[in-house]
Order: C-alpha cells, then sequence, then structure tokens
C-alpha cells in the first residue's frame, strides 16, 4: 500500500473545547494525542486510522468578548465600504477630471485615480486581513500530502481508454493515413526554419550598419531645416547637423555636432587637413561606446562629454578618447564650403558610427589612434 | 462709542493723506520728469557709464584689470558687452568669491540699477552683444520647446534642471534664472556653455527658448502628482522603490504579526 508511509494524526479528544483564556491559551494536547506509525513498521493490518481527515488542533476563537467582536466586524465592514467609496470616486473623477494637457486642473486626473484605487484596493485588502486576523478561527490544521501517482487501477483504466479511443480512429490498421499524417505534421515542424536565416551574414550588412545618410555634397541642415553656412557660427558655438536627404534629420545614426573653434586649435594629423573649414569641425554624435548622443560641448576645455558612462573626447585632436569606457574616436565627417557658401559633406564618415559590433571592419583608412 | 469713531476717522484720514501725497508727486514727476528724462537720456546713459566706472574700479578692477583690459585674475572684459555683464552680475556669479572649476550661482551683489551701470560702462570700452529692448520671455512656447531639446537639454536637462560635466564643472539649473540671464547666456556662452548666435538662433527664437524655461522651471505643472526634480525616471524609480518597498514590507510584517 503507498499511502502506508504516511505519518498519521489521531483526532485529539479535546477538539471544540473552549478554553476562554484569550491568545495564550495553552494547547489541551500532549504528544500522546499523535499517534505516529513508523513507515517500516506499519504494513501490518494495525493500522486503523484513515488519512483522508486531517487532524484539527482544538478551536480557540478570538476576541471571545462579543463587544470586541462586533468592533472587529464592524471595522471590517467600515473597511469593505471604504472600498466602495474607492470604486464611486475612481469612477466620477474619471468622468469629471479634465484629463487633457493644459486644462484646468488636469494635473490632478492622474493623482486622483491613483488615490481612489489605492482606496479601494487597500479597503478590500485591508478588510479582508482584518476580518481573518479578529474574528476568524485561530488554528493550527496539518493536511497531509499525498501521493503524486494515481493508484494502479485508475491508470490502468485510464491506458485501457487511451488504447481504445487510439483503435476506434483506425489508425493501427490505416497506415496511409498514418504515415501522411506524421509527414505533414513533420513538414509543419519545418516551417519557422526560414526564420533563422536572419541569423547568418547579411549579404549588405557594410549598407546597413556602416553607411549613414551623409552622401557626397549634401548639405548641412539644423534641427528646423535650415542650411547652415559659413558664419552661423562664431567662435565657441556648436550647431546640431543633420544631412540635406530625404527623412534625413529622423534619421538616428547620421546626427551630427558641427563645432567652431579658433583654427590654430585644431590638432588634426595630415590626412585629415581638409575636412575642417577655417576651424569648423564636425563629429558624429552617436558615442562609441553604447550610442548616447554626445551633445555636452565644453567650449573653453573643447571637451565633448557623454553624459551616460562620462566618456571624454577631445574635439581638437580628432575627437580622441580622454577619458570613459569608449573604445574608439568619435567618426568625423569631412566637410566643405559650396559656391554659396553653405557647407557640404565631402561624403560619409570617416568610419562606421556608434558601438561595435562583432563584424565591424577596423581597418578604415584615416584611422586616428586613441 | 465716539471715542472709537473718532480715532478710526483720523486713521483713515492718515491714509488718505499719505495716498494724495503719493498721488500727487508721481504725477508731478509724470507730468515733468518724463520729458526731462528723454531729453536727457544721452547724457543719462553718459552718467550710467561714468557711476558704471566708478562700481567697477572698486568692485571689478582688482582682477579684470583698471581698464578691463584684463589681469592675472580675470579675462579682459573689452567686448564682452553689456549681456554679458548681466548675465554674471545679476546671476551672483560675478564678483567671484573664490576660484573655483566654475562660478556658482549666488545671491546678487549689485542692485539691477547698478548692475545697468557697470553693463553701461563695459558696453562703451568696446561695444559687444546687447540685450534686445522689450519682453524677452513672451516667444512661442512650443517652438522654444523644440529648439530647447535639440541645443540646451543635452546638458541642461529636458525640464531645466541642469546636469554634470566633466572634471567637477556642471550645466546649472535653470530654475532660479531669470528671463534677461536665459537670453544673455546664449548670447555670450558663458565660461563652457557654447555660444548661440542671432543666424543660428534669431531673436525670436531666442525669445521662444525664454519662454519655455519659464514655462517649465516656474509654471508647468506636474501631471503625476509630483515631479520628484524631473531629473526623469531615476528618482521616479528610486522613490517607488524605497516607499513602495517600504509599505510593502510594513503591510507583510503587520498581516505576519500575532493578533
Amino acid at each position: 500500500m503507498t499511502d502506508s508511509i504516511r505519518d498519521r494524526l489521531k483526532a485529539p479528544a479535546g477538539h471544540g473545547e473552549q478554553s476562554g483564556g484569550g491568545d495564550t491559551a495553552q494547547s489541551s494536547l500532549t504528544t500522546n494525542d499523535f499517534v505516529q506509525t513508523d513507515s517500516r513498521s506499519s504494513h501490518g493490518p494495525e493500522q486503523t486510522v484513515p488519512a483522508a481527515v486531517p487532524a484539527v488542533v482544538p478551536a480557540d476563537v478570538h476576541p471571545r468578548d462579543p463587544k470586541a467582536v462586533q468592533r472587529a466586524e464592524r471595522l471590517v465592514a467600515a473597511l469593505f465600504l471604504l472600498a466602495v467609496v474607492g470604486v464611486v470616486g475612481f469612477v466620477v473623477s474619471f468622468i469629471l477630471v479634465p484629463f487633457d494637457f493644459g486644462d484646468e486642473g488636469f494635473e490632478y486626473y492622474t493623482p486622483a485615480l491613483g488615490f481612489f484605487m489605492a482606496l479601494a484596493l487597500t479597503g478590500v485588502g485591508a478588510g479582508a486581513v482584518v476580518w481573518a486576523k479578529t474574528l476568524m478561527v485561530d488554528n493550527e490544521v496539518i493536511a497531509e500530502r499525498h501521493d503524486l501517482a494515481s493508484d494502479p487501477q485508475e491508470r490502468a483504466e485510464t491506458a485501457a481508454l487511451i488504447k481504445q479511443g487510439y483503435e476506434e480512429t483506425g489508425l493501427p490498421r490505416r497506415s496511409m493515413l498514418r504515415n501522411s499524417m506524421l509527414l505533414g505534421a513533420g513538414a509543419l515542424a519545418l516551417l519557422p526554419l526560414p526564420f533563422l536565416k536572419d541569423l547568418g551574414k547579411t549579404k549588405n550588412l557594410t549598407e546597413q550598419m556602416a553607411k549613414t545618410g551623409w552622401r557626397p555634397g549634401s548639405k548641412l541642415l539644423d534641427e528646423l531645416g535650415r542650411p547652415v553656412k559659413l558664419g552661423d557660427l562664431e567662435i565657441g558655438s556648436v550647431r546640431s547637423v543633420f544631412p540635406d536627404v530625404p527623412g534625413g534629420r529622423r534619421m538616428a545614426d547620421s546626427a551630427a555636432l558641427m563645432i567652431r573653434m579658433q583654427p590654430e586649435l585644431l590638432k588634426s594629423p595630415e590626412s585629415r587637413k581638409d575636412w575642417a573649414v577655417d576651424g569648423h569641425i564636425v563629429y558624429s554624435v552617436i558615442c562609441t561606446h553604447l550610442g548616447c548622443p554626445v551633445k555636452l560641448y565644453e567650449q573653453q576645455t573643447h571637451h565633448l562629454f557623454c553624459p551616460c558612462h562620462q566618456s571624454i573626447f577631445d574635439a581638437t585632436n580628432s575627437a580622441k578618447v580622454l577619458f570613459g569606457p569608449a573604445a574608439r574616436n568619435l567618426p568625423q565627417l569631412a566637410i566643405a564650403v559650396d559656391e554659396e557658401g553653405y557647407f557640404v559633406a565631402q561624403g560619409d564618415f570617416n568610419e562606421p558610427v556608434g558601438p561595435s559590433y562583432w563584424e565591424r571592419d577596423d581597418s578604415y583608412p584615416d584611422k586616428v589612434g586613441t | 462709542m465716539p471715542k472709537t469713531q473718532r480715532s478710526r476717522r483720523s486713521r483713515f484720514s492718515s491714509y488718505a493723506a499719505l495716498l494724495l501725497a503719493l498721488t500727487l508727486v508721481g504725477g508731478l514727476y509724470s507730468a515733468f520728469g518724463a520729458s526731462k528724462v528723454k531729453a536727457e537720456d544721452g547724457a543719462n546713459q553718459s552718467i550710467a557709464v561714468k557711476e558704471g566706472r566708478q562700481l567697477y574700479l572698486q568692485g571689478c578692477s582688482t582682477c579684470h584689470g583698471l581698464n578691463a583690459e584684463g589681469g592675472a585674475g580675470g579675462p579682459s572684459l573689452i567686448g564682452v558687452g553689456s549681456s554679458s555683464v548681466i548675465f554674471q552680475v545679476s546671476s551672483g556669479r560675478m564678483p567671484l568669491a573664490n576660484a573655483a572649476p566654475q562660478a556658482p550661482r549666488k545671491k546678487a551683489k549689485y542692485g539691477a540699477a547698478q548692475t545697468q551701470q557697470l553693463a553701461a560702462y563695459i558696453q562703451s570700452l568696446g561695444g559687444g552683444p546687447e540685450l534686445p529692448s522689450g519682453r524677452l520671455d513672451d516667444g512661442d512656447l512650443v517652438l522654444g520647446g523644440d529648439l530647447f531639446r535639440t541645443n540646451c537639454a543635452s546638458c541642461h536637462n529636458f525640464a531645466g534642471r541642469g546636469g554634470a560635466l566633466t572634471r567637477s564643472k556642471y550645466a546649472p539649473a535653470l530654475t532660479e534664472s531669470e528671463a534677461d540671464e536665459i537670453y544673455a547666456a546664449m548670447q555670450t556662452g558663458p565660461e563652457n556653455m557654447p555660444r548661440f548666435t542671432d543666424n543660428q538662433l534669431t531673436p525670436d527664437e531666442k525669445r521662444a527658448i525664454v519662454r519655455y524655461v519659464r514655462y517649465v522651471t516656474q509654471e508647468a505643472k506636474q501631471p503625476g502628482g509630483a515631479g520628484l526634480g524631473q531629473y526623469g525616471p531615476v528618482p521616479e524609480g528610486l522613490a517607488v522603490f524605497l516607499i513602495g518597498m517600504g509599505l510593502l514590507i510594513v503591510v507583510t510584517l503587520w498581516i505576519g504579526a500575532r493578533a
């Protein structure tokens, strides 16, 4: 018998006794009331107590003072009514409080909803807890675990039922049906396989990851779409610039910052000599660490500062990393001035913008060591 | 009773006399004084320059030099413009209290009139950016928000609450900044702040930005009930975590406690 290993508890004789001694009342149970059968010696027929009934320790209803009971009852009822108030308040403020931004009193909308919802939830929850703590029977009940496995007869019956169902479908006899079904189900399992293709190597990866919206000759637009021209910036000025291509101002990877400083401060290497115009220099604002916008420019120190992880780039020296977790310079955009005096890009950034990625080609020309 | 009435009447009559006298003086001044001021505007300007020079020699020349040519302690002020003086002096940054990575905002040492005199003196030396006349904080709020978020928010926070820069420097909070200080800061680029010329941000766009800053720091209401300094989701999460978890722990202890 599988259930013979269970420990048994005999229902104690003192069940239902009113001790009347308050919370500190001693249980009338003694250790003798527990009839424990040892699992290794309980295979005999002496086992008589049915396992289904859990043992009940004597009930200890509290508080016993009828007045206290009444008080507790009223408190619980009041808490439940508070929940009703909360619900009514929620609905009323949902209808009455203006919620359109800028309307008179709109700033009370969310707090009012939150307050009344909290009132409703707290009312129900606190009522239930107070009820359980003050009015309900406070005793300990031991409920035995039962075996996970069903008993053998039940298992045999279920197996027979399944087998019968299988026979009735006719599958054991109709082998063509069965085999074609297996084939169809197997084919279905292959259906998601094409989705794995994106995990493989992408053909035009360079186009997707390493190129931005900047094209040779595209004008530099400010955030309102006005082309930036020579003379707009004074020394110590900066300008956010975007490529003059369709949707250019929405291209997150193309955002750049134009800085103007004294031309003699620029320490560009020979290969970058003609990338800046009269102290105007343009860098990508996408941090090479994790892609935050590096637009905090200090016009006295010429530092570009990333607010996320405190990387500092030297704007006078090809945006070299001075400090912080960034591993590479900010990419630079070579610029020129067209015949009308507007700034134009000579091409794309000198290297892919933003954080590193697995397939990043690390051998870009004009690379300046950090 | 008659005594009380009499005393009340006499109290009122003294107020009335004061009011009458003030009205009279004010009326006389506006009748005769105004035209005089207009006529002597140029003269007043040169008086302001003279007064400003006196203030300058007493308060500023130790560092900036007797003729604002610059010295060991401070840069030349020739050509920085009256705008720069308005920003530095009325925000209390100048006179500098002690050498630090950055001049902090503090209580202004000079009143508005003295600041104007100092500004007039510095402007007389070599020109430079000047504040436009008229209201500065009546620009387009929506445009100002757009421009602020593109040009200013990276350092000053989207709600003008400021933020850290490199090596102990910081972009200050704009919560106490007056309209003329905000406008002057954009014009002159104090300390490490970049300058925004009128070719970049037109006077109307600068006014729009001033309007937005004033709105977001002074007038904007909090749809969530409390702004928590408007530093963004981090303090909000922290508040929810500390208050919410604290409450949950208290409630759990209460539920688990023996009745």
